[in-house]
């Protein structure tokens, strides 16, 4: 995803390298560069091990598949949307047991990853994407999209500066087609919330959306969703507020869940957020594998925005040996990208996200952000009043 | 903040400036010498890490190259926090740009490190030249107007204890020499060795050829 290529050699490179990838040859050819492309048509630099890791995921992928298709046939197509466990107060108590196993059993089954195919429909649904296009007119999206067409605002013009710029060369994004519809998408949302209008970074996560829902208004609804009522307020408003609070957080997190690598980083003076601002704001799409960072977003469609810091919290947590020898911030970062960008094994991330980070409850997490807000709003406003004071020489 | 040992300097050197003045062309140019067009856009700030030899020392610059819409801005703190040298770049064919500019060194005046080695880089340098042509035949005043902001940045960065370069991202002239520049002013911790406070005037003595910095 960070991997950039012309899409006309797309095609060409995945086939000439696939064959190198016998087993016999494996070990002579590990140092070598290859690029491919992955599950959802990004081009990855890798050596044959990461292409071999990608294979394996792949089969996986279709055995976790096989597992959805059998809970299907025994419970029904639509077992997973029954009504939750905490709506379910009228319930009998025998659907009430069986609700509270389907969730049990639906928790467990997003974090090893929902089936690319089912994507759309499980997020739609879990998400609170159904519900929410449910309360609009069903010609919402199409109307909006009327209605906006030829309208030249900021947000449209920084949109189209950045079509270019998302994704260069994906063989689907990357075309006018593409482009076109990832306009539409964010144009659209522009003009929904004003307060948000249009954030960098949006971009990125749209475009990614566009590619696991297929259809635009689907796409337009998760987008909805997302910055409604699945993240924090105010990521992508008002001076980033809910972002630098996400990072304060964040920044409390780190020491209890990483005291050894929290305490080196200190002596470094090296602030986390120097890396952790681009995971939180593009949800870890510039930053992971394309199939790592959609696993990541099947448990935060399901789980909330928690999720952000298990999965950062675990990239710092796999890395920690090398980072306890780090002397420079510079190596601290180089080692944290590079591992991101290698995380071709979802499962691996995952596993340390929630099995070796422990876990943090939904409600302790915005008890710290209530604890941060204020001190957030107090810098944010100092800023503005500082800058504001500055006065402008006329030199 | 520089540190030092045994001559080895690592600085955090950050890039501000308004949108499309040539920032990540400047970085890309001075870390792998290329230039072009549609890059990948960034979120928050790109790192780049260079290494220079500088007369008496080897300076590894640890680069911070700022990017996004005015709201980004609440995060620049976080990226010239500590830093040791900033470049300040601003577009020569856009007035805007340059206004913009003198805000952004303003708020490291007040905010940023004191010893702070601050560059003004006047980018598109280019632009002179191929457009001289142009404006000279339709008399648009183009020149002059670029010659008056030039002299107006001259004197802005004289008075604010900057140092200002013309540079050009696409034609590489400059680049190598700004990085340069500012890599002799970095306050050496050794106080036997001061010089690089006093090179105020000097030019640039190393023109490094583009490949060196690869
Ligand atoms: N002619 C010319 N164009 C440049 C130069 N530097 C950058 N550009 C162009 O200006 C635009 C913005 O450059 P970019 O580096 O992305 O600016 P940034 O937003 O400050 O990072 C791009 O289209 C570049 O190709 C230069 O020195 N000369
Ligand atoms: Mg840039």
């Amino acid at each position: 995803m960070y991997g950039i290529q012309s899409k006309r050699d797309l095609a060409l490179e995945l086939q000439s390298q696939i064959p190198i990838l016998r087993p016999s040859i494996h070990t002579r050819r590990a140092q070598i560069v290859v690029k491919f492309q992955d599950l959802y048509g990004f081009t990855v630099e890798g050596n044959v091990d990461d292409v071999n890791i990608l294979n394996e995921v792949r089969e996986k992928v279709r055995q976790q598949g096989r597992v959805w298709w059998a809970l299907e046939a025994s419970k029904g197509a639509n077992w997973y949307l029954q009504p939750s466990i905490f709506e379910g107060q009228s319930l009998k108590a025998s659907l009430k047991l069986s609700a509270l196993a389907n969730a049990i059993t639906l928790k467990k089954l997003i974090r090893k990853g929902i089936p690319p195919v089912l994507r759309p429909k499980v997020w739609f649904s879990l998400s609170g994407a159904a519900k929410k296009k449910s309360t609009a007119p069903d010609s919402y999206y199409n109307d909006l999209s009327k209605a906006v067409e030829g309208k030249v605002t900021p947000a449209t013009r920084q949109i189209d500066h950045d079509l270019p710029r998302t994704f260069p060369g994906h063989p689907w994004l990357d075309t006018p087609e593409g482009h076109a519809a990832l306009r539409r998408v964010l144009v659209g949302y522009s003009f929904r919330d004003s307060d948000v209008g249009y954030c960098q970074g949006l971009n990125y996560v749209a475009a990614l959306l566009l590619l696991v829902m297929k259809t635009e208004e689907d796409a337009f609804w998760m987008l909805a969703v997302l910055l409604e009522n699945v993240l924090v307020n105010d990521c992508y408003t008002n001076n980033l507020s809910g972002c630098h609070v996400e990072q304060r957080v964040f920044k409390d997190l780190l020491p209890k869940k990483c005291p050894r690598i929290a305490a080196h980083l200190e002596e470094l003076d090296f602030d986390v957020s120097l890396v952790a601002t681009e995971w939180f704001l593009c949800l870890f799409s510039k930053s992971l594998p394309s199939e790592t960072t959609l696993r990541v977003w099947d448990v935060l469609f399901y789980e909330g925005a928690k999720v952000l810091f298990h999965v950062a919290l675990a990239i710092f947590k796999m890395k920690e040996e090398e980072l306890l020898v780090t002397h420079h911030v510079g190596d601290v970062i180089n080692i944290l990208q590079k591992t991101s960008h290698h995380l071709f094994d979802p499962d691996e991330l995952l596993t340390v996200a929630f099995d070796k980070i422990g876990s943090m409850t939904t409600g302790t997490i915005s008890k710290q952000r209530k604890k941060q807000e204020p001190a957030v709003m107090a810098e944010l406003d100092q800023r503005l009043r500082r800058l504001n004071s500055i006065k402008v020489d006329d030199k | 903040m520089a540190t030092t040992g045994n001559k080895n300097i690592n600085s955090k050197l950050v890039l501000l400036g308004d949108v499309g003045a040539g920032k990540s062309s400047l970085v890309l140019r001075f870390v792998k010498g290329q230039f072009i067009e549609f890059q990948e856009s960034t979120i928050g700030a790109a790192f780049f890490s260079q290494t220079l030899a500088v007369n008496d020392a080897t300076v590894k610059f640890e680069i911070w190259d700022t990017a996004g819409q005015e709201r980004y801005h609440s995060l620049a703190p976080m990226y010239y926090r500590g830093a040791a040298a900033a470049i300040i770049v601003y577009d020569i064919s856009n007035q805007a740009s340059f206004e913009r500019a003198k805000k952004w060194v303003q708020e490291l005046q007040s905010q940023g490190n004191p010893n702070m080695v601050m560059a003004l880089a006047g980018n598109k340098a280019d632009l002179v030249d191929t457009r001289k042509v142009a404006a000279e035949a339709n008399a648009t005043g183009f020149v002059l107007q670029l010659t008056c902001l030039q002299e107006e940045a001259q004197q802005y960065a004289q008075e604010n204890g900057l140092f200002f370069m013309e540079t050009s991202a696409k034609t590489a002239a400059n680049v190598n020499e700004i990085f340069h520049e500012i890599a002799k002013r970095l306050p050496r911790v050794q106080p036997q060795n001061p010089s690089g406070m006093v090179l105020m005037d000097r030019p640039a003595e190393r023109v490094a050829s583009a490949s060196c910095c690869s």
